[in-house]
């Protein structure tokens, strides 16, 4: 058990280097930009005739602050994506999609909620934020972990779903985004009630730290940082740095509240001669861990990865060192250890309340804008001079936390043998999937390896494959050998047709084609593809006795009305053949314009040379007549113009035949047109869906298929 | 096995309607029953394949029966393509 959730846990850390490879340079650009285009900043340093609203230089600076921004605003958003894609075993693009529907109606939910109670003014202070433009609670990226791991479950529980047969449409992958929304929906609501909850216990937390000195800024560094991933720390340290909560000083004839509403004041003041610690101390001590302890422990995590690694974590590594140096921006590096050993994470939070600690003793008087990197150090700490910031001591702190850093580092990496970025093993991962593979397939049925083994040898095997999608009921595949394509094999799968246009195979499978398609690409990951052909001279048996059909033959699928006209039933045509169902049940249109389209994809099988009728095998299987008028077979082909040819592949509302209503009528022929399906003994139930006057491509005939044996 | 060759008369040939009174006819009969016409072949049981021979007033075509009550089968099938085709 506990061996599980270490692997999941190293499964969500790795999950989480995506997105996390998008932050250092988010972090720099909203770093620099933001630092920049601070209006206190600007009139610190009499920038404000270079830097300027309008100007072209602000203007730069505002742009990368606000791209910066875009990514850190939706950084719950990117983990609700990314955490799904890196746990998603397969359709990973199906994963994606969902998470981001499933955040979305999370948060929407939320926001109604919100609403309902009252707006945000009835909500506790900084307990909401906006996200996408949606009011909602204040969650961070812990939000966006919970929407990913849920997604990722519910996915790859659900991915490969058979529906009943009338909604088989919305079987397999189609069915995640589905599910994913309603349980999401329901989480919105929980978490509306229960979160809240959670935010006032943090509240709380903050008078602990004001009644106990010293000690209170070393629990006030360790709830700061340990809150981070929970998107919980706004509700913490806001109040200290913006509220009475963090301390009132009147400057300068005016009270201020707040401790870097305290910090800026005055700074913004000639009468300063020192800043004020009782302020500073809920910020300072983020300077020695961000600018020198979090770049050791990079640098720790650079030299305990494997020698052919480094190169490839490296450059993460020196990127989300160098984001944390400058800019204070620390998320980069402190999730790429996070989730793949919670302890370290553990160990940091104690340090960083260690460093809020010393710097509160030492007197260090720095501020910051938002973030402990060297911009704000420079410009809050060396600029204003150690006499009044005691800057001094951050450099000496941090170089003692440099190397606490990297040998803490270093030895738990190596003692415990966490798996930080290139420490992986190579094949855990794959090992992890095959022995649940080779679980899954003791319990499915035999012969679903034997319909996948059938498909890659026909389609000249897993080397032959360049890609593989699927539509509504084709399998649709890019070989790079057309020659080695075994139509023969396709068939015996269960297809009802092979379409070849040059190194595009399409293989017709029906509705049921997302199945097939997974269950193929499951067997490609297993040692068993390479060779196909053992498993198929294994089971010829009962490959010849046609007991693999498991592919099709099952679902339903609709046609759609291949002419304008009116719908009558079969049994009103005037005619024996069709309206006692000799040919087969289905129903008929009375045309109002001369020309027949295709009901559904699928093959022209064949166009009677009188051109009066045209037999189309469906994708799904189904045999399907259509037959212009009553005996028109008699006008050998006058009136009529054939679009198509015997064999050509058609979708549904393509162009079949035209014919000349007036000139049949003349000749006196009705033009009551059946639509047969020669093959109803194949179908359970043949439901027409309309009556009345129908236009061409709406809903007629849904074909679902007997119950498999 | 049996069979018999059979030229079509009827001016239209197998189309829809004789092709479903054919179908109907052969699956009176266990036996399987294929026509062929120019080296391709169709079961008669099935009347999608059998419209697609495509079979038309002069075409010679073959009928073939197999099975345990073929000999019936042809007797019947005989007499079937004399009065309608």
């Amino acid at each position: 058990m506990k061996s599980k959730i270490f692997g999941v846990l190293q499964r969500v850390g790795r999950s989480f280097m995506l997105p996390i490879a998008l932050l250092p340079v988010a972090g720099l650009l909203l770093g620099i930009g933001s630092s920049f285009t601070n209006p206190t900043t600007l009139e610190t340093y009499n920038l404000t005739g270079i830097i300027y609203e309008g100007g072209i230089f602000y203007t730069i600076l505002d742009i990368m602050s606000k791209a910066g921004s875009a990514v850190f605003d939706n950084l719950a958003l990117l983990f609700a994506m990314g955490v799904a894609i890196g746990m998603a075993k397969k359709e990973k693009e199906v994963a994606a999609l969902s998470g981001a529907i499933a955040y979305l109606i999370m948060n929407t939910t939320i926001s109604a909620l919100i609403n309902a109670r009252g707006g945000i003014e009835a909500m506790a202070e900084n307990s909401t934020t906006t996200t996408l433009g949606i009011t909602t609670l204040q969650m961070g990226v812990f939000g966006g972990i919970i929407v990913g791991l849920g997604v990722a479950a519910l996915h790859n529980r659900f991915y490969k779903i058979q529906l009943p047969q009338v909604l088989s449409f919305f079987g397999g992958t189609r069915f995640v985004p589905i599910i994913s929304s309603l349980v999401f929906l329901v989480v919105g609501i929980i978490m509306f009630f229960v979160w809240p909850i959670v935010q006032g216990w943090i509240a709380s937390l903050g008078n602990l730290v004001l009644r106990s000195g010293y000690a209170g800024t070393w629990i006030y560094g360790i709830i700061e940082r340990a809150l981070i991933p929970f998107g919980l720390h706004h509700v913490f340290y806001m109040p200290f740095w913006q509220t009475e909560v963090g301390g009132a000083m009147i400057i300068d004839g005016t009270l201020v509240q707040g401790a870097q509403n305290i910090f800026f004041a005055e700074l913004a003041s000639k009468s300063t001669t020192q800043f004020s610690v009782s302020a500073t101390r809920f910020m300072s001590g983020k300077f020695p861990f961000m600018i020198f302890g979090l770049p050791a422990a990079a640098y720790a995590m650079y030299r305990t990865a494997r020698p052919e690694k480094r190169k490839l974590v490296g450059g993460l590594l020196l990127s989300a060192a160098l984001t944390a140096m400058l800019t204070g921006i620390t998320e980069p590096i402190e999730f790429t250890f996070l989730f793949v050993s919670p302890i370290l994470y553990v160990i940091h939070c104690i340090l960083a309340g260690l460093s809020y600690m010393l710097t509160h003793i030492f007197g260090v008087g720095v501020g910051m804008t938002f973030s402990g990197g060297l911009i704000d150090l420079t410009l809050f700490g060396i600029l204003q001079g150690n006499a009044k910031t005691n800057w001094v001591w951050i450099v000496i702190i941090g170089a003692v936390y440099a190397v606490i850093y990297y040998f803490l580092f270093s030895i738990m990496i190596r003692k415990l043998n966490l798996k930080t970025p290139g420490r992986e093993a190579d094949d855990e991962e794959t090992k992890l999937y095959t022995r649940r593979d080779v679980e899954a397939r003791k319990a499915a049925k035999q012969t679903g390896d034997i319909t996948s083994a059938l498909i890659l040898h026909g389609l000249g095997g897993k080397s032959n494959i360049a890609d593989i999608d699927c539509c509504a009921t084709r399998l649709r595949v890019t070989v790079k050998n057309p020659a080695h394509v075994s139509e023969s094999h396709l068939k015996k799968s269960g297809a009802s047709g092979v379409i070849r246009k040059g190194e595009g195979i399409q293989v017709i499978y029906g509705p049921q084609v997302s199945v097939v398609k997974s269950n193929l690409e499951d067997f490609m990951e297993t040692p068993d593809s390479e060779h196909p052909e053992r498993i198929i001279s294994a089971n010829s048996d009962e490959i010849s006795m046609g007991k693999v059909k498991e592919a099709k033959n099952i679902g339903s699928m609709t046609l759609v009305s291949p002419m304008t006209g009116k719908v009558i039933p079969l049994e009103s045509v005037e005619d024996d053949v069709f309206s006692k169902k000799m040919l087969g049940d289905g129903i008929a249109v009375i045309p109002s314009e001369g020309k027949l389209y295709a009901p559904c994809n699928g093959i022209v099988e064949s166009v009677f040379d009188t051109k009066h009728a045209v037999n189309l095998k469906g994708d799904d299987g189904s045999e399907i007549l259509l037959h212009i008028g009553i005996d028109t077979v008699k006008l050998s082909g006058k009136y009529f113009t054939a679009h198509v040819q015997n064999g050509q592949s058609v979708e549904a509302g393509e162009l079949l035949l035209s014919f000349d209503i007036d000139g049949i009528k003349n000749e006196g022929y009705k033009l009551t047109s059946p639509i047969v399906i020669c093959n109803t003994e194949d179908y359970g139930e043949i439901k027409t869906l309309t009556d009345g006057d129908i236009r061409k491509g709406c809903d007629l005939l849904r074909l679902t298929r007997k119950e498999n044996d | 096995m049996k069979t018999f060759t059979y030229t079509i008369r009827d001016e239209v040939g197998i189309h829809a309607r004789p092709a479903g009174m054919l179908v109907n006819k052969a699956k009176e009969f266990e036996c399987a029953v294929t026509v062929h016409k120019d080296g391709r072949s169709a079961d008669a049981k099935k009347l999608f394949s059998l419209m697609g021979l495509g079979v038309k007033c002069g075409d010679s075509i073959q009928v073939e029966a197999d099975g345990t009550d073929e000999d019936a089968a042809i007797a019947a099938l005989s007499e079937f393509f004399e009065a309608n085709l």
